[in-house]
């Protein structure tokens, strides 16, 4: 691969100006959905565009007690991290991702680059509402972290042992796999996993049932509550992007199928299914539920996302051995 | 562009509350303009933020105590530039019913610039968002 390409791949196309653009037309589409389920006019699907361009405009104030270099570095660390994971997921009949081998363990860990880089503005910060966002933040992430891994560790297994016989994470394997042998959704022994998958992305996202970390009625947004102007963009930026990742992933790792050759049509029919995955697991939920206590969320993920992960793993396991 | 910036400017409006002291009347009139659907202010862009350096429209309630000045104008320094100021009901304004009372320091307009005055006791939503509307004009010419 040449550099040229490289560069095109992270900032043009699938990474970079295009991925901001989709993700904030996925907030912005969440915003309008989420407002209509309670029958309001809600903002207009282009209200996060205004939100950012305005909070750019906006004078940055930085605490007396921050440190100074760490606070102003978070915000660009989460939103580089993004970057670099949708240059990675392969999009089918578009893009075919940029590594070939061992990219899925990548990505799970760039997936955590977000809430670290909160973690660590929230500890620059100096207030004592972000440092309680900061232990909240970092509680979920190990809640959430557990289930997510088993579920690649799933996916990898059993793609690999089809191949190869051993566990393969590589989701241009997967992704390609999948597209001979039909989707993974499909498969029984999967749907526990697929389950979990979509169980764990409210949390990764942080909105409503599992927005502890940020929750702006009891502890004025944690971990946000000193970042203003460019930082605070920053962070919506990375918001939109999250939520494209995340779909993004789970449209590769479970039902990668185009519709045709025509990259236009593949690429609407990509961005129809992430719309359809952000309804699901961000809009609908968001509607449904209030927020829970922190020790809920944990023991929450601990139990229900882990033992659907545990089941479709050990039921994959069986599966070969016999 | 800056006729450009102003008008993609006053379509994202992100409201703060204070409460100097009020007597909720107003609070709720104000959660109501926001929380039910009947008269949703997130059409304008507006957004309730929990913290003040997110905000950028201040709608401040109540008369301005003894007590709770200081906290008030603290609170008012934190929010980052341009911000308008919204005076809610008659306490900011003259001190309401608690006008000449021991308790009181002054009304508002003695200590921090305000831009609209929503009289009322407490106000109507519709004259909440008619104040937020008119708070909206006043603050994308600043940009």
């Amino acid at each position: 691969m040449n550099v040229a390409e490289f560069f095109v791949n992270v900032f043009i196309f699938p990474g970079g100006l295009f991925a901001i653009m989709l993700g904030l037309l996925l907030t912005g589409l969440d915003r309008k959905i989420y407002a209509r389920l309670q029958r309001r006019v809600g903002p207009p699907i282009y209200q996060p565009w205004l939100d950012v361009v305005k909070l750019s405009q906006k004078e940055t104030i930085i605490p007396k007690t921050a440190n100074y270099t760490a606070f102003r570095l978070a915000p660009l660390l989460g939103f580089a991290g993004m970057l670099a994971a949708i240059a990675i997921i392969p999009v089918t009949g578009i893009y075919s991702g940029l590594y070939q081998s061992g990219d899925l363990l990548v990505v799970l860990y760039l997936l955590s680059a977000p809430a670290l880089a909160l973690a660590m503005g929230a500890a620059a910060s100096g207030s004592p509402y972000s440092s309680i966002g900061l232990s909240r933040e970092i509680s979920i992430m190990l809640a959430y972290e557990i289930p997510m891994l088993i579920v690649f560790l799933t996916v990898g297994m059993r793609v690999g042992m089809e191949i190869g016989g051993t566990a393969i994470f590589s989701l241009s394997s997967i992704v390609n796999f999948q597209l001979s042998q039909g989707s993974l959704l499909l498969d029984l022994p999967m749907l526990p996993a697929f389950l979990a998958f979509l169980i764990c992305i409210p949390g990764i996202l942080g909105v409503v049932p599992f927005d502890i970390p940020e929750a702006e009625t009891e502890i004025t947004e944690g971990p946000l509550l000193e970042y203003s102007g460019s930082g605070l963009a920053m962070f919506k930026l990375t918001g939109g992007l999250k939520m494209l990742v995340l779909s993004a992933l789970t449209v590769a790792l479970f039902f990668p199928m185009g519709l045709g050759s025509f990259w236009l049509v593949n690429l609407l029919w990509f961005i129809f299914k992430c719309v359809v995955i952000m309804f699901f697991t961000t809009t609908l939920i968001r509607a449904m539920q209030a927020r829970m206590r922190i020790e809920q969320a944990y023991k929450f993920y601990l139990l229900f996302p882990t033992a659907l992960a545990l089941i479709s793993l050990v039921l994959t396991a069986i599966s070969f051995r016999i | 562009m800056g006729e450009l910036l102003q008008n993609i400017v006053k379509k994202s409006p992100w409201i703060y509350r204070i409460n100097a002291g009020s007597c909720n009347g107003c609070d709720v009139e104000m959660a109501t303009t926001a929380l039910i659907p009947r008269y949703d202010v997130e059409r304008l862009g507006c957004r309730y933020c929990g913290s003040p350096k997110h905000a950028d429209i201040v709608l401040i309630s109540g008369p301005v105590t003894a007590v709770v000045k200081d906290k008030v104008l603290r609170v008012y320094d934190e929010i980052p530039n341009p911000k308008v100021v919204v005076a809610v009901g008659i306490c900011p304004i003259s001190g309401g019913v608690f006008r000449e009372s021991y308790s009181i320091a002054n009304q508002l307009d003695a200590y921090i610039p305000v831009d609209v005055n929503v009289p009322g006791c407490p106000p109507r939503p519709q004259a909440i968002i008619d104040g937020i509307a008119m708070a909206i004009e006043i603050w994308r010419k600043k940009f």
